[in-house]
């Protein structure tokens, strides 16, 4: 009887983006054009800059997105930047995201990309 | 140098700057009071520059503004177009109408948002905790005086109060009457039915009531008024109204607030909310005013001949009043703004105080909410009378135009009586079907229905046949208007036919359907059908112009009805098919 195999990922970083109910759809679309392969999406109620902002306060929907990425060491930086300036996260009450580096991961990896991973690289 | 570089570091020198910063500089360090006890932190104001401000603002204004455009601005593109290359005339005052239907973009958009900040806090807080600490009467008197004062909120009640104006006392004295001496007694007796409504909505939440012999029973004293008005040459002209304001009340106040107190007394009395309570109270509010507007006509008959208003009439228009206080055009207009809304809120926040003892959270976001409320119903009133009703009445008017001699249109009739009435029928059919789908709420109650059927009655399925419902209705009350034909006569097979179709379905059907006639009549459709209504019924020289929106309440229900019932058979029949199939294959096992 064989051992089942599991592909373990490695060099990979979790990017954690809170931002308004609504929002996530955009921001998603961005990551996956700037290579993401998937993302998952909570909701949640967040509190702090409503408060702060006094009278504007209402401008910010109080229903959060929590958009989770998992992404290649690699890609982590580019892809922070873009999700940053695509959710104008330099404005107030928009959001905030952060980077998590992650030990492994394990998912479904396709038969012919593993076996290309695993042949010797030609002409070296 | 380095053979390989690594595509992340290679990218953070190429693309913006990065500046890292610690938090450690950001964050505050705890402080002590002198007997060494920690001073909690309180975050100060965050103070932005313009650009920031601008930034902050577009997004949350871009959204609300566009639910409104979305809803308006093909509805009133369409009147125009249709003015323009069918009836061959210009729309006159285009630029005031304009300028009205941005204030009815504005005046909506500031209404809902501060609905939703202001008022809808008040119905959650009240709705969560009344029914837990206040014995069942109390709690269903406030849903009483609730019902009435949402009423004088809703935004297209302004609509019926301005339709009495344009009417000839000497062809309708009552509908003249009542419309324009006697308004407020008109808005509180619609105010009590839908009171009752809550009430019963209420104790429907709780016991867990079906809708269909509620249904029945209504139409017990409804059958009887309509009965009793009809054969009365002089009362009969009411009717229309009265059916009319059964549409009027089922407005984007009145049901989100009686809905948010009724599924909190729902949960409160233990009854969790099955998703399908959540209606029915909108087609008893829509039934209960008809009923008190008749009740109303009536009482009015005995205490007042059709002679002596119109004499009245006579006297007050000799007596012209000179304008004082009240009669200033802005202050007027400001008081119609705040009429309606503080009343309402000051009642909630006594029952808050008074019964209940709670606070609100967030007592700066109600005030604005509120504040911006009142503006809303304000620029909402203006953009009413000059753009909504303005445009209506015109469209109306000229669409007489394509059959009949109409003074503002040069060689009216424009087409032969058969094909102008043919145009006018399919004018008024469109502009259902447009308007209907155009409607937000209609798309939620769809989605909802869809969720509640697993799928077998699908959303679009659904809109379509309330869209379908409406167009017929609204084509049916023109014809009305044109032939003069009774209302009564139209009105009774429509939901006699309705209650039959109620026998035949489930309940679940029964309950959406009924709802769905509420659901078609938001604040834009409504002032716009009425006025549409009124000009076409002036310029036919009918009696009066209502009745549209009674039809168009009627047609849904009856299409709705008729859908649920053939997904239903369809469903029966596929269930019976698989039967079949799993026996045959049962029995090839078996063999």
């Amino acid at each position: 009887m064989s051992k089942r195999d599991i592909a373990i990922l490695t060099d990979v970083a979790l990017i954690t983006c809170v931002v308004q109910r609504g929002v996530a759809e955009k921001i998603i679309t961005v990551a996956y054009e700037a290579g993401a392969q998937g993302a998952t999406v909570n909701f949640a109620k967040g509190m702090g800059i409503r408060e702060r902002l006094g009278i504007l306060g209402v401008a910010v929907e109080v229903e959060k997105e929590v958009i989770h990425i998992v992404v290649s060491s690699d890609q982590v930086e580019r892809i922070f930047e873009k999700i940053y300036l695509a959710g104008d996260l330099d404005t107030p009450g928009m959001g905030i995201m952060y980077i998590t580096p992650l030990e492994k991961a394990a998912t479904y990896i396709p038969p012919e990309v593993l076996e290309k991973l695993a042949a010797p690289v030609a002409g070296g | 140098m380095a053979k390989e570089i690594r595509f992340g570091e290679f990218i953070r020198e190429i693309s913006a700057n990065q500046r890292a910063i610690s938090y450690n500089e950001l964050t505050p360090d705890p402080k002590f009071d002198a007997d060494g006890n920690e001073v909690p932190y309180r975050a100060p104001r965050l103070r932005l520059r313009g650009i920031d401000i601008q930034r902050l603002l577009t997004p949350y204004v871009g959204v609300r503004v566009l639910d409104q455009v979305r809803t308006v601005v093909p509805l009133a593109l369409y009147l125009m177009l249709f003015q323009i290359l069918i009836l061959r005339q210009g729309v006159s005052d285009v630029w005031i109408i304009v300028g009205g239907f941005g204030a009815v973009i504005v005046g909506l958009m500031l209404f809902m948002e501060g609905l939703s900040l202001g008022l809808m806090p008040f119905a959650e807080v009240i709705g969560n905790n009344l029914p837990k600490k206040s014995p069942l009467p109390l709690v269903l008197l406030i849903a009483f005086i609730l019902g009435v004062g949402v009423t004088y909120a809703e935004p297209a009640i302004g609509a019926l109060q301005q339709a009495g104006a344009a009417l000839d006392v000497n062809k309708a004295p009552y509908l003249y009457y009542i419309l324009n001496e006697r308004t407020q007694a008109l808005v509180l007796t619609v105010g009590i039915g839908v009171g009752f409504a809550a009430v019963l909505g209420s104790l429907r939440f709780i016991r867990g009531w079906s809708l269909k012999p509620m249904i029945y029973l209504t139409f017990v004293p409804i059958l009887l008024l309509v009965g009793f008005l009809m054969f009365d040459p002089e009362l009969s002209k009411v009717l229309g109204l009265a059916w009319d304001t059964g549409a009027v009340t089922t407005g984007p106040v009145t049901v989100p607030l009686v809905l948010a107190l009724g599924i909190g007394i729902a949960a409160a009395a233990g009854k969790g909310s099955s998703s399908l309570s959540g209606f029915g109270i909108v087609t008893m509010a829509s039934l209960f005013p008809v009923i008190g507007v008749m009740l109303l006509t009536v009482v009015i008959s005995f205490s007042i001949s059709a002679e002596e208003i119109i004499l009245l009439a006579q006297n007050t228009a000799a007596a012209e009043a000179e304008p004082g206080f009240m009669d200033n055009k802005a202050v007027s207009i400001i008081l119609a703004g705040v009429r309606p809304i503080v009343p309402l809120v000051a009642f909630l926040f006594l029952v808050l105080k008074l019964v209940l003892r709670e606070k609100l959270s967030g007592a700066g976001i109600v005030a604005y909410g509120l504040f911006l409320a009142v503006l809303g119903m304000i620029v909402f009133n203006v953009g009413l009378e000059t753009g909504l009703a303005k445009l209506g009445d015109q469209s109306g008017g000229l669409v007489a135009g394509a059959f009949a001699a109409v003074t503002e249109i040069a060689g009216s009739p424009l087409y032969s009586v058969a094909v102008g009435i043919a145009i006018a029928l399919a004018f008024a059919w469109a502009l259902g079907f447009g308007a209907t789908l155009a409607e937000p709420a209609l798309n939620a109650l769809g989605q909802t229905v869809e969720n509640l059927t697993n799928g077998a009655f699908k959303k679009r399925t659904l809109m379509m046949a309330v869209a379908l419902g409406v167009a017929f209705g609204i084509s049916l009350g023109i014809v009305k208007i044109i032939f003069a034909v009774p209302i009564a006569y139209l009105v009774i097979p429509g939901y006699v036919l309705a209650l039959v179709l109620t026998f035949l379905s489930s309940e679940e059907f029964v309950n959406v359907a009924w709802d769905s006639a509420g659901v078609t009549t938001g604040p834009v459709t409504v002032p716009l059908v009425l006025a549409m209504g009124l000009g076409f019924g002036n310029s036919v020289d009918a009696i009066e112009g209502f009745g549209i929106l009674s039809m168009a309440s009627i047609g849904p229900i009856v299409s709705v009805l008729m859908t649920g019932l053939f997904v239903q058979y369809s469903m029966r029949r596929q269930e019976q098919a698989q039967k079949k199939s799993d026996e045959v294959s049962a029995g090839a096992i078996a063999t």
